[in-house]
């Protein structure tokens, strides 16, 4: 079947097919977004103050990619201008360009942007007031060595009565654009009334070292001793006899992982086992996306990680606290889950970069010799397929112009 | 793009027009940027002022790149972008109703007959769009040209 209407006008439409096609579908897409749109404005707009994420969005980085999404849908119209004049190689020229604007975009967006702030955490504290003593002895510990002067929120240093005032300058940084009478009442509610969220990275943690023992195993199972024994030698030398009469220690200081599996296939071969802490290492890395439930993790009345070195966002010297896990109400990365924002942010952003995604997958479909072949057979055909792209990718343009001073401005 | 305007001297001009709107854009970005480094602005402020520059820059993206400023006597495309907005609209006054539903504030209880009307609107709407489409596209289309007819240029000349 031939498709009509392809190249010339339908006379009642005076449009070819595609294009009318197209512009049904972007009005499918205005109606999607402008959802998005509408709702991310009413949420932000009654949002409390001092729960909105104002401080973050990095608005150098947000204008940068702005520019580089204008600078795609120049090169877009500008290839198919160089189709019209029947110009293949230019058109070429400027597809690779727009290839290459789209990939910078995603690249800053999923390889930069949303990590980043993976690896970013909120807390809340049970009791605010343990921060005066953390606080102090953290200044100090790093003081001597932060001699880099205030960075741009710099907000004095901290000693003794200051304390709330240096963590209210880094409540402000955090969630307002700057300081004011809302910003302070703000913080005056969440410092009294526990919601109050600090905010930072994990440096380091100290995590339980975990002793995995054998309590009893059960005959009537429908395990026999001899898989039984099996079993338990997978985990260790020695005598998996006795171990299996007697019971006792298996595995001594492991990590969380390894005893986790151990109990797991275990308990499938008909034994008991009791998981202890051991004693608590510090392992210095900067773990994604933990939340409370994963720090707090009851394993023989202990907590899976014990403490947690937190550097302090926006602070002078970027310091350095130690919390306990036990002082913690809610410990969350800047994920989805973590709050309103976030949540309606990765919609917003991810649908729009699946579009990006998607354009990049189509620009490359008209690159490639499969693409190509409709200019040798059809040369206005390939045109008009090259606009009715260049439409699409001027709408994902669009939606950027207005995100862009909807999230970073606003 | 209509089939008159395809004249090498037309593209030349109109390559210079897209370099023009790329500029308009950069400098609209810049100029956004720029207003909120230097002023703290309240929400409001902040809003109306982001929101008319993205306005402004997404209307030249439109008219320029997306050829709308020569198709837009191709009635098709004009229908559907302003029913769009006619929806678009209404879903936004029927979130704006819906926040009018927290208890703090004093509303006035909406009458269930415009929750029922509202939304058999929002069926209606694109329901019946669609189908005028599909009816419309389904038919063979006139052998005779229906060129759009050019009335704005005959009302000019009457004047």
């Amino acid at each position: 079947m031939e498709i009509p209407y392809t190249v010339k006008p339908r006379p009642d439409t005076g449009l070819y097919n595609a294009k009318l096609g197209i512009w049904l579908f972007l009005a499918s897409e205005v109606m999607l977004f402008g959802a998005l749109f509408s709702s991310y404005v009413l949420l932000r707009v009654g949002a409390e103050p001092g729960t909105w994420s104002m401080g973050l969005m990095d608005l150098y980085v947000g204008a940068g990619n702005t520019m580089v999404l204008i600078a795609s849908s120049m090169f877009v119209v500008l290839a198919w201008a160089e189709l019209k004049q029947g110009n293949l190689a230019g058109y070429k020229k400027w597809k690779w360009a727009t290839i290459a604007c789209a990939v910078l975009f995603l690249c800053v967006k999923w390889g930069y942007e949303w990590p980043s702030k993976f690896a970013h955490y909120d807390v809340w504290l049970n009791d605010a007031t343990v921060l005066h003593e953390k606080f102090q002895k953290g200044y100090h510990e790093t003081a001597s060595h932060g001699e880099d002067g205030d960075d741009a929120h710099g907000h004095g240093d901290a000693h003794g009565g200051d304390v709330e005032e240096h963590i209210e300058g880094i409540y402000t940084t955090r969630f307002f654009k700057e300081r004011s009478k809302d910003s302070h009442d703000a913080f005056d509610v969440a410092w009294h009334n526990g919601t109050l969220a600090l905010s930072g990275h994990i440096n380091a943690y100290e995590e339980a070292q975990i002793d995995v023992r054998i309590t009893g195993w059960k005959a009537d199972a429908g395990v026999s001793e001899a898989e039984a024994d099996k079993a338990l030698a997978k985990f260790g030398e020695g005598d998996t006899a006795k171990l299996r009469r007697d019971g006792g220690l298996l595995l001594s200081g492991t990590d969380y992982d390894s005893a986790k599996r151990a109990e797991y296939a275990l308990g499938q071969a008909g034994f008991t086992v009791a998981l202890s802490v051991a004693g608590y290492v510090k392992v210095e890395a900067q773990p994604w996306m933990w939340r409370t439930k994963r720090v707090t993790e009851d394993i023989g009345g202990k907590p899976r990680v014990k403490s947690l070195y937190f550097g302090l966002d926006h602070s002078s010297h970027h310091q350095e606290i130690t919390l306990d896990v036990g002082d913690i109400k809610r410990l969350s990365a800047y994920e989805p889950k973590h709050s309103t924002f976030f949540g309606i942010y990765y919609t917003i952003t991810g649908l729009h970069a699946a579009h990006v995604f998607a354009g990049i997958l189509i620009m490359l479909y008209n690159m490639l010799p499969i693409g190509l072949g409709l200019w040798h057979r059809d040369r206005e055909q390939f045109t008009n397929r090259i606009e009715t792209f260049g439409l699409f990718w001027h709408f994902v343009d669009l939606v950027w112009i207005f995100l862009f001073p909807i999230l970073y401005i606003l | 793009m209509s089939d008159s305007h395809d004249s090498p001297d037309f593209i030349n001009d109109l390559v210079r027009l897209f370099y023009m709107v790329g500029a308009v854009l950069v400098v609209g970005t810049i100029i956004t940027f720029a207003i909120d480094l230097a002023f703290s602005l309240p929400l409001v402020w902040a809003a109306v002022i982001g929101l008319t520059i993205a306005l402004v820059k997404a209307s030249f993206v439109v008219a320029i790149f997306m050829h709308y400023k020569w198709d837009k006597k191709l009635i098709m495309i004009t229908w559907t972008m302003v029913i769009t907005f006619f929806f678009f609209a209404g879903m936004m006054g029927l979130i704006m109703w819906a926040d009018g539903d927290a208890p703090n504030l004093d509303r006035i209880e909406m009458p269930a007959r415009w929750v029922v009307l509202a939304s058999l609107l929002g069926v209606a709407l694109p329901a019946s769009f669609t189908f005028l489409t599909v009816k419309m596209l389904s038919q063979p289309a006139p052998v005779e040209a229906a060129v759009p007819k050019p009335r704005r240029a005959s009302k000019k000349r009457i004047n």
